[in-house]
């Protein structure tokens, strides 16, 4: 394995545009060897556009990046033996069949017939693929594809392991061996880049979370000062009406701090200490005897913590593609 | 659980042009796996030859008289040229979908040669074009083609199918890596390879052409091949220029020319276009 620096990814000002649009604009990364860093942002952010850029499959227009101290660029050779990139969309053979593809990979990566086999049959049990293994992947569903894609970018222990959206469209089940298979290799040194797009999965795996939006942070922390910044939960509550609502209005006022919002007939709660103030709320509710619909505690989502950090909601590609236009 | 940690880092260290050489046997060998699971990519390569065949022979065939050879001696060693030209238009649009498959991201970013890549997909079009070329001699066999080979002149025209085809699928790659669909590129094929396949001197001769198809016929390669292939088959000369009068040297020297251009060419537009 080519030498490395401390810094596992490191970008300075990383610039790539598509024509007149730029994707990525001026972003610093800093990425320390055996952290998990996850890249957060909503559709069209950015993230794949710079995880495309660390992996040498597209080229920076300006700024720099490196990848345990080498250029992406210039160093491009050595940066391939260190990273392994599972993309946001299935890079597997689909005239092959999974098996076949992960024997592949692995003799491209110098393994020899029988020790390729032996890798293929070890990530086959561990992503629980046995019952699709012999299909050829052109006919496997998008969760089961995506399984043997994330297994295809684990043949080697890679150095920097950079997964786009790892856990988009699996079920449940999946999703947590996936989880559980990052921890393990984080636990034994691998350095985690994921992007994501749930706050939950950050919280789940990341050290560090970095907000990104139009192609530049916007903020970045550990997952709880992400979330002190973003606010504290909320109490949501659905009244089953409009006059119910009046009431429920006045019922929670003075002892909550509310925000009433009545085109939903819901009064949004702060709540600060969590679940019990769900108890105090659902409580008071009952007192007073009015019909609700829903009572739910809610956990501040992406776009809350686009609100809070940026004071604007996440944008949506028809509105950046307007910017573009404009 | 502790098997992805026990399992040493990879040992190859690429680059090599041993890792060269066993990557692109690899990526050849993943894409001959394909033939059989897409056979439709088989009957890409056929179908055009086979009808031209029938046309040939059974419809246009009977108007065509050409001293001193049957029509279907005349004949078949045209369809053989004409196969090897369409073979671009198969290798381009094949190409052009292949390398916006998903695969090729994970190959690109990983430590293998991006030679490698390039030149797996050429053998891989390649070999199919060999089974359809096989297909097609064995079609016209049967249909009462009857070469009149030595051996010796029989394995030099094997040879020169052989690096014909190699040729022509490095243009077809490099074509379909310059297009931006693989409509474009059958769109380029009908209105550029198509034609030079009929000027080639395939179905009638060249010296009875008009003035301006007749000199481009005169330097077409495919001419070249299309007379060579003649000439080792009935010892039958064309005239007209250098390279009709010595086709065999002639489609050699085009061979290396063309692999010579588009072999880096398509090496440095896979580099470019994919990275853009
Ligand atoms: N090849 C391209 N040509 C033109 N525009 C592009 C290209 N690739 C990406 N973009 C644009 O760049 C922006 C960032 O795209 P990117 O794929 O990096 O976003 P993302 O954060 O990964 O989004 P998602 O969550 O939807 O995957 C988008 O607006 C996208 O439309
Ligand atoms: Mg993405």
């Amino acid at each position: 394995m080519p030498r490395v620096t401390a810094l596992a990814i490191q970008t300075n000002q990383l610039t790539k545009r598509f024509g007149a649009f730029t994707a990525v604009d001026r972003l610093d990364l800093s990425v320390e060897q055996g952290t998990v860093v996850s890249l957060l942002g909503p559709n069209g952010a950015g993230k794949t556009t710079t995880v495309r850029m660390l992996a040498t499959l597209l080229r920076p227009d300006a700024g720099r990046a490196r990848v345990g101290g080498h250029d992406v660029v210039t160093e491009s050779e050595q940066v391939r033996r260190l990273i392994s990139l599972t993309g946001q969309f299935a890079a597997l053979d689909k005239n092959l069949t999974a098996r076949e593809n992960l024997v592949l990979m692995a003799r491209l990566r110098g393994r020899s017939r029988s020790a390729a086999r032996k890798i293929a049959d070890e990530l086959i049990e561990r992503f629980d693929a046995g019952a699709f293994a012999d299909r050829l992947v052109k006919s496997l569903s998008g969760g089961e594809r995506r399984r043997i894609d994330l297994a295809a970018g684990l043949i080697d222990r890679p150095y920097v392991l950079v997964l786009d959206e790892p856990t988009t469209g699996l079920d449940p089940r999946s999703r947590q061996v996936v989880w559980a298979t990052m921890r393990e290799l984080v636990t034994d040194g691998v350095t985690l880049l994921l992007t994501t797009q749930y706050l939950e999965e950050a919280d789940a795996l990341a050290d560090r979370v970095v907000l990104i939006d139009r192609g530049t942070e916007v903020a970045s922390g550990t997952p709880a000062q992400l979330k002190t910044q973003v606010g504290q939960q909320r109490v949501d509550v659905v009244a089953a009406d409009g006059e119910a609502f009046e009431r429920l209005t006045g019922a929670l006022d003075g002892s909550f701090d509310i925000t009433p919002l009545p085109e939903h007939r819901m009064v949004s709660v702060a709540a600060p200490d969590e679940v019990a103030d769900l108890a105090r709320v659902a409580d008071t509710v009952e007192e007073a005897g009015i019909a609700v619909d829903e009572i739910a505690l809610r956990r501040p989502t992406l776009d809350d913590a686009f609100l809070a950090l940026t004071g604007h909601a996440p944008q949506t590609e028809e509105a950046q593609e307007q910017e573009v236009a404009a | 659980m502790s098997a992805l940690a026990a399992r040493p880092a990879s040992p190859r260290r690429g680059g090599s042009p041993v890792g060269f050489v066993r990557d692109t046997v690899l990526l050849t060998a993943r894409s001959l796996r394909a033939i059989p699971r897409v056979p439709e990519r088989l009957l890409d390569v056929t179908i055009q030859p086979i009808v031209f065949i029938l046309l040939f022979l059974y419809v246009f065939g009977s108007a065509i008289h050409i001293p001193g050879i049957s029509y279907a001696n005349y004949m078949f060693p045209g369809i053989i040229g004409q196969s090897l030209a369409f073979g671009v238009i198969g290798a381009g649009v094949a190409t052009s979908n292949d390398m916006t498959e998903g695969v090729i991201d994970r190959f690109r970013s990983m430590p293998i040669s991006r030679l490698s890549i390039i030149s797996g997909q050429v053998m891989g079009q390649f070999c199919e074009q060999v089974v359809g070329m096989v297909i097609v001699i064995g079609l016209g066999l049967a249909l009462g083609w009857n070469p009149h080979l030595t051996p010796g002149h029989a394995i030099e025209l094997a040879a020169l199918l052989v690096f014909g085809m190699l040729a022509f699928t490095w243009m077809g790659v490099l074509f379909g890596m310059l297009v931006r669909s693989s409509d474009a590129m059958q769109g380029l094929g009908f209105i550029v390879i198509f034609p030079l396949t009929f000027l080639a001197g395939t179905f009638v001769p060249i010296a009875g052409m008009a003035a301006v198809p007749r000199a481009i016929a005169q330097w077409d390669p495919i001419s070249a091949l299309v007379a060579a292939v003649r000439q080792l088959t009935e010892g039958y000369h064309a005239t007209g220029s250098w390279q009709l009068a010595h086709p065999t040297v002639a489609m050699a020297l085009w061979c290396l020319v063309i692999i010579a251009v588009c072999a880096p060419l398509a090496l440095w537009r896979f580099n470019r276009k994919l990275a853009s």
